[in-house]
């Protein structure tokens, strides 16, 4: 039980960073930019995906998870508002749908799917791994797991740099039309 | 500010990976602080919740 509990967050990880190329996809190839809580939401994502990268580095425990579910439920609350923006008939919707819902309603969905998902892996998990020295741990944070967590901060690196791109250093436009790096560019 | 959350993240994920979990999560606690913050900074419109 305690591999597929490992197997459960290495999916979590990997899961979340597949997430974040989709979230890339749409940006640069239907030239769609993300707002400003687009981004808090990518941010509430990354945060999630440590908590599973804790769990694969330092074995499964309550306070990896706690964070996890902390970071959905900011998560949560950044998509949440931008879904009551738009609910009202007539005021309108960010960037195109997805099967017939809008990507900030998908990423609602996807962070309660995250604590659902953290409770199950919770319940699995049985005891945590206090007793296991940090040697062990690390011993067995290797291929898939290893994997994902690299996977997971070059993704997270390349949405900072891709903020930077966007946004510059402070403020980033409600509604960007188009990137902030190119103001300074030939 | 967006971006320096998402380099804060990455810095907790590299620190965590290399070991040093207190640090790692002091990190996560950092920006999840500063995630926060910019939120708030950022829902400043009057929902219209009906028609």
């Amino acid at each position: 039980m305690a591999s597929l509990v490992r197997l459960g967050n290495a999916v979590g990880a990997m899961g979340i960073a597949i997430l974040l190329l989709a979230a890339f996809g749409i940006q640069f190839l239907q030239g769609e930019l993300p707002c400003p809580l687009c981004l808090l939401q990518r941010v509430a994502l990354v945060l999630c995906g440590f908590g599973f990268l804790l769990n694969l580095r330092f074995g499964v425990q309550p306070l990896h998870y706690g964070l996890a579910i902390l970071a959905a439920l900011f998560g949560a609350a950044a998509a949440g508002r931008q879904v009551l923006l738009h609910i009202v008939p007539g005021t309108g919707a960010y960037g195109s749908a997805l099967l017939g819902l809008h990507l900030y309603t998908w990423s609602l969905i996807l962070f309660v799917a995250v604590i659902a998902g953290v409770a199950v892996l919770m319940i699995m998990g049985g005891r945590p791994d206090h007793d296991r020295s940090d040697h062990q741990t690390a011993l067995r944070f290797r291929g898939s797991s290893r994997f994902a967590a690299w996977l997971l901060i070059a993704v997270t690196l390349a949405n900072a740099l891709n903020s930077f791109v966007l946004c510059g250093p402070v403020d980033c436009a409600p509604d960007p039309m188009g990137y902030w790096i190119a103001k300074y560019l030939p | 500010m967006t971006a320096l959350i998402f380099l804060l993240v990455a810095v907790a994920m590299v620190v965590a990976v290399r070991g040093q979990r207190g640090i790692a999560i002091g990190l996560f606690g950092v920006s999840f602080v500063l995630a926060a913050l910019w939120l708030n900074y950022h829902i400043v419109d009057v929902l219209n919740l009906s028609l």
